[in-house]
């Protein structure tokens, strides 16, 4: 395993939740919830462009997610914690089934069936009465004792998550995902079973849009099925892409930057969506590697193959 | 009987706009093997440019048939206009590279989203009635509005398909799609082609937004419920095969309109999903799909 960079990062962390602690102001404790929940989605739909592929269902998943911890907590009225955990287990199984089906299609196929299953999602949850329908479900409350600490709470449980998959990037695992990326048949000439290693790529990433949905549920203590439109994982690009995507600290760049300059700008009464649409053109078109492309100096390597 | 006619009919209706959607789609990917968000759009824009120029154009005074054609032309015009910027300010820089160039069609749609409805606003806009009354064809009753969009779309793919087939442009055209280093072995300009197909699909979108605006309610949003329709019509018949976007069409058309009648209209959204997985499971690259 490589140099993990262990210092920095629990230096990072130990910043980022002491900085939360100090949060007292309402809103400012929104935005760092939203930072925090988009950082960990946008971690999430990168995780699984390391082996190539664009996961647009990652908007379902943080959906499936956000209402499974929802119904588990105000239907079944399971305690939090294990609540926060279903959403991700939810997500993870499904992402199972829905991925030993669609991995075995490549590039725009896989892309658009994504796209498709977020919004054949939603159309199930707002045709549920049990979750509420089109008006969606509400009281998703935290326990008691969080009051006040929500931010800090999210921030670590992302951190955490974030870190894992960093780490699952760096190990063995990860540099099988390169390797299907820059070219499957010759990893499968190894003996390595593809389809297995793409599920269990697309399985952890989704347990990992299932928290931030989890989070997210618990955060806004309201969900409805239009949260949870394709959009999400539009939203979750443009921070990929705006950071970087060469590295992990990439998509946590960008989404504080974009989160941060679109409070802003909502502020200002600009429109959002033009907002975003611009940031990802002119960073598409501009910056192909991104704002941390600008400061890393080299590409780490030739992947331009692609 | 009578109602099977009837869906049957219907299904051709709103399969024939889906096969002008799915016909462009395919085509873009076929040459420049790019998916486009943003083609909803250049649909929606040229709806919009209808239903605002139409009225505007009857009260002052013009008969509503030359009125239609003649907001119809300005409407593809202008979608045809925001088809050629896309491709020069941005598809250009991003053919053959399927991640980045779907990652400048989100961008846009995003940024159109935001710009249509600040011009247009999000109100729906009714078109005056262009052909009133209704036929019946085989017992089955049609407005004659309906009808006429159907024969048009008919036509149009008819058209297409024989250029596709006949013409020198539509056979380098599929010489791309099928092998585009052996094409340009043959000497094909790649770059004029590509800016051809491209505009080819702007022009069907936009004839196609331009004959759906008065049979329906048009709205800023309208391109996005045909676009996914159209995606999955292109993923079941095969990206970058045009026979396999028209069979695409109508097999998604056919499901909707039956679904909706015996069920309703979500669930047979829902069952699209599943039967495209389906086909899938069986054909990864669609029925008609290759390379």
């Amino acid at each position: 395993m490589d140099d993990l960079k262990l210092p920095y990062w629990l230096g990072g962390l130990v910043l980022a939740l002491a900085g939360t602690a100090l949060v007292r102001d309402a809103y400012i404790a929104s935005v760092v919830n939203l930072i925090a929940i988009g950082a960990l989605t946008a971690v999430s739909l990168r995780f699984v462009m390391l082996m190539g592929e664009l996961n647009f269902a990652t908007a379902a998943f943080v959906g499936i997610g956000a209402y499974t911890a929802g119904a588990t907590l105000t239907i079944l009225g399971w305690p939090f914690p294990l609540a926060l955990l279903a959403g991700g287990i939810g997500a993870g199984l499904v992402s199972i089934v829905f991925g030993y089906v669609t991995l075995r299609t490549k590039g725009p196929y896989f892309l658009l069936i994504g796209f498709a299953f977020t919004e054949a999602v939603r159309i199930l949850y707002s045709k549920s009465a049990t979750l509420g329908g089109t008006s969606g479900m509400i009281g998703i409350f935290p326990p008691v004792a969080l009051d006040g600490w929500m931010p800090t709470f999210i921030v670590a449980v992302s951190a955490l998550l974030i870190l894992g998959l960093y780490a699952l990037e760096r190990s063995d695992f990860g540099k099988i995902l390169t390797a299907i990326r820059d070219n499957e048949n010759v990893a499968r000439t190894v003996g390595l079973d593809i389809l297995l290693i793409k599920i269990a790529c697309f399985a952890t990433a989704s347990f990992a849009a299932g928290i931030a949905g989890s989070l997210h549920a618990f955060a806004n203590n309201v969900i409805s099925p239009g949260d949870f439109s394709f959009l999400v994982a539009a939203f979750a690009l443009a921070y990929v892409k705006v950071g970087g995507e060469d590295s992990i600290v990439g998509p946590l760049v960008g989404t504080v930057l974009l989160v941060v300059l679109g409070s802003y700008a909502l502020g200002l009464g600009g429109g959002e969506h033009i907002f975003y649409g611009a940031a990802i053109m002119l960073a598409v078109l501009l910056l192909p590697r991104g704002v941390t492309g600008l400061a890393g100096g080299k590409r780490p390597q030739a992947g331009g193959g692609h | 009987m009578q109602t099977a006619i009837q869906l049957t009919l219907t299904s051709l209706q709103i399969g024939a706009v889906y096969i002008l959607f799915s016909l462009g789609l395919t085509l873009i990917f076929g040459v420049m093997r790019i998916v486009n968000f943003a083609h909803g759009h250049l649909f929606a824009v040229s709806a919009l440019v209808v239903a605002a120029a139409v009225p505007w154009l009857a009260s002052s005074g013009l008969p509503v048939l030359p009125a239609y054609l003649l907001a119809a032309l300005a409407g593809i015009a202008a979608a045809m206009a925001l088809g050629l910027l896309m491709y020069l300010a941005g598809f250009r820089f991003f053919q053959r590279d399927m991640v980045g160039s779907f990652i400048l069609s989100i961008g846009l749609v995003l940024l159109l989203d935001g710009m249509l409805l600040k011009l247009f606003g999000g109100a729906v806009r009714p078109v005056p009635e262009i052909f009133p009354g209704t036929i019946s064809i085989l017992g089955a009753a049609i407005t004659i509005q309906r009808f006429a969009l159907c024969i048009a779309a008919i036509l149009i793919t008819a058209m297409l398909y024989v250029a596709l087939t006949r013409t020198k442009l539509g056979k380098a055209l599929r010489a791309f799609s099928i092998d585009h280093e052996a094409a340009m072995l043959q000497g094909i300009p790649y770059n004029r082609m590509a800016l051809a197909g491209f505009m080819i699909a702007s022009g069907l979108a936009a004839l196609a937004g331009a004959l759906i605006a008065p049979v329906t309610i048009v709205s800023p949003v309208i391109g996005a419920d045909y676009l996914i329709k159209g995606f999955i019509a292109v993923i079941v018949g095969g990206l970058g095969s045009v026979p396999g976007a028209i069979l695409g069409g109508l097999f998604v058309a056919a499901i909707e309109t039956f679904g909706s009648f015996y069920f309703d209209p979500s669930s047979a959204t829902v069952a699209i999903f599943f039967l495209v997985i389906a086909v899938l499971l069986v054909r990864p690259k669609g029925l008609l799909g290759h390379g």
